[in-house]
């Protein structure tokens, strides 16, 4: 009975090392985690920002966040493809299409975050003598950033699922493994490569979904 | 990067026929004042009827249509917004201490964009907390989500204090707190005011409030100041049915000496009473939930005394018994005399007492306030 | 060269397989949300792993009914319902159990029975919630269609893969453009009877 047990775990250990090894996932999580940092900081940078500005061109805030939307409705595979003729095949049309899935997420929640301080911190920062510079910085930013770290998590689940599809598009990460898996018809490194990226995957939400709660505790907003 | 000292003192806040409208409406229609430095002037009037926007142009938060508004002689329209307002300091009902900011931040957030240096800030951010008797090493890390309405307030003051303003506006400062925390709030503002010399105004619907703290009050009805002056010359020469009756329903009672103390009784909420056995730990987390800032010890028969949030939190050993910490008041019963309670009470010292219905407590009596009561 | 044949039955494949897979998830969502309504556990246990399962990429999912249950239209089916049902199951969940209490305590006041506050006010009120988790699963399905394509479930997916394989640009789009109408198509109409079902007192 313990022999037998034994022989079962040893057996489930040595197949998850061979499969990590021949697939050589080490490598292929690094990329796929370099294509995922790549482009969330990206999009966090150009979002936040163009969040800012449509703050500032009120006017211009829906007729983007629209076009964002449309971006938004294009499934995932369409819009990678679409990508190809100007980027060729690989990393740049992976991290690109995934930029542009998580602008939509980002500068919406940036825009309405910053749009719907409540007012009368607004006043009350005014009434302290706070030029209008150091009202968007000292207190409108910092009070939408629960609403920011938001949109941040919805992109990371995105740009995770877009990396991963980087895979058809010769882009490497864990994809490629999983291709490899699929045509090989290999079981064992479908199910090792595919839970090791559904796990990443759920860490990546579960560690951004305890910031954003850590900071409505913080900013006691429930 | 520091802005300019505008003023050290005032000598005088002058408003010159300021009106202000909203489409048709006036919020404030040819208001002229003349407030002398350091007088605390009340505004008091019906909800509607101009106070804060009277107020608000004072720092130029609101612009008037028309009129002039000078403090020492200097048109507010002339100066620079950010600095005028750093110079005056703000206390609104709603307080907005900022959710995202310590509290430490919260009172330094202007000297911080001053250019002062950190330990500057610390220093003064512990003096002011201190003065408005919050323990400084207790409270500057927290967040205000963490503290009870009464010590927002508190540090609501503190803020405004930060910059030393010569001038502080206060807009109904207490008017959301319950009966019991706010007079205690008026009487600690009382006693600080002295120490601050400063130049006040200060918005309430609350006559007692007016009375009780006011050099002078303006009362104003649907936009316009209808009558300013000190509480006796509004009690003796009102100059119309409306201020008579604002005034009177402050002096409910003219013959203190037939007074008995039930007539000026500050009813006792149950949640108020703590047992005796309780912790000090459990007894201050259950007094922030409920916003309290005094409670009443009981030991099942009886109230015992007293016991203050402030000393609570000041206390080093948090699981000993409230009991053991009680400050001891004296009582009387409702159908006594108020004027011989008052001298009892005057000569101890005390500034609360409980009132007792058949044995059994059933309310406050302060003295200062039964003084304001019946003034005239 | 891609024929004009081929393009049409390539969509109706994949229109196919997407309504099929809407309705059947909504078929086996719905009856699975009502109960949750009435068995706290099972609501907070499916919320809970629906908001999980959100953050599995697609491809993994998809990639993980292989090993179970091979390559083909059926296993394409089954990798789509399990992208597709939690969230209907959950946005159902919420709609129906995030009512006014005092609604439910005057329903219950006028002396309406468990099935009668369940039509009459606990439903109505769900309606957009439910519609917007439909509108999000069609959002889903619509764009793992093609991705099944890559374990044999056909549709507009085919063109695609076919077209990356034979760097043939053409057959890329044939299958993309289409896919892309039809999501730009649901969204409209999605949209238009979102509007109509919003209670005109919300908007
Ligand atoms: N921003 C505004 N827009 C329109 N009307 C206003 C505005 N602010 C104040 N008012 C109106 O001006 C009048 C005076 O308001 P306010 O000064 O706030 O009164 P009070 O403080 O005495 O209650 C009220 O009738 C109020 O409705
Ligand atoms: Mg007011």
């Amino acid at each position: 009975m313990d022999k037998e047990h034994k022989g079962v775990d040893s057996l489930l250990l040595s197949d998850l090392i061979e499969v990590w090894e021949t697939n050589s996932l080490t490598l292929r999580t690094i990329e796929h985690l370099t294509m995922f940092g790549i482009a969330i900081v990206l999009a966090s940078i150009i979002g936040v920002f163009l969040g800012l500005f449509l703050y500032s061109r009120p006017k211009i805030a829906h007729p983007m966040l629209n076009l964002l939307n449309l971006v938004e409705t294009i499934p995932d595979i369409p819009l990678l493809v679409l990508l190809l003729p100007i980027f060729g095949l690989g990393k740049e049309p992976t991290i690109v299409a995934s930029v542009l899935y998580s602008l939509l997420p980002i500068t919406r929640n940036t825009y309405t975050g910053l749009k719907e301080v409540d007012l009368k911190y607004v006043d009350i920062a005014r009434a302290m003598g706070l030029s209008e510079k150091d009202i968007l910085f000292k207190v409108r930013i910092p009070l939408s950033l629960p609403m920011i770290v938001g949109g941040l998590r919805i992109a990371l689940v995105f740009t995770m699922g877009v990396v991963t599809l980087g895979g058809l598009i010769a882009a490497g990460g864990l994809g490629a493994a999983l291709i490899a898996g699929i045509q090989l018809y290999k079981i064992n490194t479908i199910l090792v490569v595919g839970f090791w990226t559904g796990l990443l995957a759920v860490i990546f939400d579960g560690l951004a979904g305890m910031i954003e709660k850590r900071l409505q505790r913080r900013y006691g907003i429930w | 990067m520091p802005s300019k000292r505008l003023f050290d003192r005032i000598d005088s806040i002058q408003l010159r026929g300021v009106t202000k409208k909203y489409d048709d409406r006036f919020a404030i229609n040819d208001v002229s004042i003349d407030i002398e430095g350091g007088e605390l002037v009340i505004f008091i009037g019906p909800s509607g009827s101009g106070k804060t926007t009277t107020l608000r142009m004072i720092n130029r938060l609101i612009e008037p249509d028309s009129g002039t508004i000078l403090i020492n002689d200097q048109n507010v329209m002339e100066l620079e917004p950010v600095a005028l307002r750093r110079n005056i300091g703000y206390v609104i009902q709603s307080i907005g201490l900022f959710p995202h900011m310590t509290i430490a931040e919260n009172i330094g957030l202007v000297a911080k964009l001053e250019g002062w240096n950190e330990k500057k800030i610390k220093d003064r951010v512990k003096y002011l907390l201190d003065f408005v008797s919050l323990p400084s090493e207790m409270f500057m890390d927290r967040y205000p989500h963490q503290l009870s309405g009464g010590q927002q307030q508190r540090v609501g003051l503190a803020r405004a204090l930060l910059m030393d303003p010569p001038l502080l506006l206060m807009d109904e400062p207490f008017g959301a707190l319950d009966p019991i925390l706010r007079k205690q709030l008026q009487e600690e503002f009382y006693q600080i005011r002295e120490k601050l010399g400063k130049t006040i105004i200060f918005v309430t619907h609350d006559i007692e409030e007016a009375f009780k703290l006011g050099d002078r009050i303006a009362i104003m009805d649907d936009a316009k100041l209808v009558q300013i002056g000190t509480a006796e010359e509004l009690i003796f020469h009102p100059v119309n049915e409306m201020v008579a009756s604002i005034v009177d329903s402050g002096k409910k009672f003219k013959h203190l000496d037939t007074l008995k103390i039930k007539d000026l009784i500050s009813p006792l909420e149950c949640m108020y009473v703590h047992d005796g056995s309780l912790d000090i730990e459990s007894a201050i987390s259950s007094m922030i939930e409920k916003n309290i800032e005094i409670a009443v010890v009981s030991n099942g028969s009886g109230p015992l005394g007293i016991v203050k949030l402030i000393d609570l939190l000041r206390m080093e050993d948090k699981d000993s018994k409230i009991a053991d910490h009680v400050v001891e008041i004296p009582s009387f019963s409702r159908n006594e005399l108020l004027s011989s309670s008052l001298k009892i009470m005057q000569k101890n010292g005390h500034s609360m007492a409980f009132v007792m219905t058949d044995e059994k407590l059933s309310g406050f009596l302060f003295p200062n306030d039964a003084f304001s009561q019946v003034i005239g | 060269m891609v024929t004009l044949e081929s393009i049409l039955s390539h969509t109706a494949d994949h229109l196919v397989l997407v309504v099929m897979t809407l309705i059947i998830s909504i078929c086996i969502s719905m009856p699975l949300a009502f109960g949750s309504l009435y068995n706290k556990r099972f609501g907070y246990v499916v919320t809970k792993f629906a908001n999980l399962a959100q953050a599995v990429p697609s491809f993994a999912v998809v990639a993980l009914v292989v090993p179970l249950m091979g390559i083909g239209f059926y296993p394409a089916v089954v990798a789509i319902l399990l992208r597709a049902l939690l969230p209907i199951i959950k946005n159902t969940y919420i709609g129906l159990s995030t009512v006014d209490p005092s609604m439910l305590d005057y329903a219950d006041g006028i002396g309406l029975n468990e099935w009668q506050i369940l039509r009459y006010v606990r439903l109505p009120n769900a309606y957009p919630a439910i519609f917007a988790g439909i509108k999000f699963a069609f959002i889903l399905i619509n764009s793992i269609a093609i991705l099944t394509a890559y374990i044999g479930s056909g549709g507009l997916g085919e063109l695609i893969f076919q077209g990356l394989v034979a760097f043939n640009n053409e057959k890329i789009l044939a299958g993309a453009i289409p896919a892309i109408l039809i999501a730009i198509a649901f969204d409209i109409i999605f949209t238009r009877i979102e509007r109509k079902l919003t209670p005109h007192y919300r908007k």
